[in-house]
């Protein structure tokens, strides 16, 4: 089981900010788009590297793309 | 961790929950809710010295299949009145009105209601789709700089 939070934020102005947490890769992207759906239009967004780290053997075929990406430079 | 989004708010909803995000928002400023249905301002706007200000909330449109014709929210505050209602294109519009008061300050109270309205029906909306979800309040505030900030959580498997 994994804990997954948000943290929203609604502005006076009613603009809102949310941080998804501890959600990694598909489910995070998942989160952004359906909270987007809810609120409105996307101003920015700031992934960090957490989102990039779905499941185990995700990141290796993430970490190979990588490898062959260098390679070729 | 993850992700941080910045959404700008669009509404795009019935009459009874911009209604509902109305009241919510005239409890927070000290408006009173008169009347919900077929208020017409005439008599007001010919009223000699009576200034009018409308401000519209560009990102909104209010689905007409739930709104009578002429449906208006009607508030007051001291001389101030507030007319809520959906405008020829759709789009919410609040009216403000007041014998003894300028231009300017009807538009800075009536931009201060739509601010209001807006995080009232924000709100609404966010915290109805969050119960939908099986989604744990662990925290509700409001900031000092009058924000309201929710944390949530959910266990999946």
């Amino acid at each position: 089981m994994a804990q997954h939070e948000v943290e929203i934020s609604i502005s006076k102005t009613g603009e809102v900010r949310v941080h998804v947490k501890n959600a990694k890769g598909k489910a995070c992207l998942e989160y952004a788009k359906w909270l987007t759906h809810v609120i409105g239009k996307v101003k920015s967004q700031q992934a960090t590297s957490e989102m990039y780290e779905p499941e185990t053997k995700s990141r290796i075929n993430l970490q190979q793309n990588l490898k062959t990406e260098d390679e070729a430079t | 961790m993850s992700t941080v989004l910045i959404l700008a708010p669009v509404i795009i909803s019935s009459w009874p929950a911009i209604t509902a995000a109305v009241a919510g928002a005239a409890t927070a400023l000290g408006f009173v809710m008169n009347r919900t249905v077929q208020e017409t301002l005439a008599g007001v706007q010919t009223e000699e010295g009576v200034e009018n200000v409308e401000v519209e909330l560009a990102e909104s449109e209010v689905l007409a299949q739930s709104l009578a014709t002429n449906q208006q929210i009607v508030l007051n505050k001291g001389s101030i009145r507030l007319v809520v209602e959906r405008d020829a294109r759709g789009r919410c519009k609040v009216c403000a009105s007041s014998k003894g008061h300028s231009k300017a300050e009807l538009k800075q109270v009536a931009e201060e209601f739509t601010q209001k309205l807006t995080q009232c029906f924000i709100y609404n909306k966010v915290m109805k789709e969050l119960k939908g979800k099986n989604f744990q309040i662990v925290n509700e505030e409001v900031t000092q700089d009058q924000s309201i900030r929710i944390n949530v959580r959910r266990w999946v498997d």
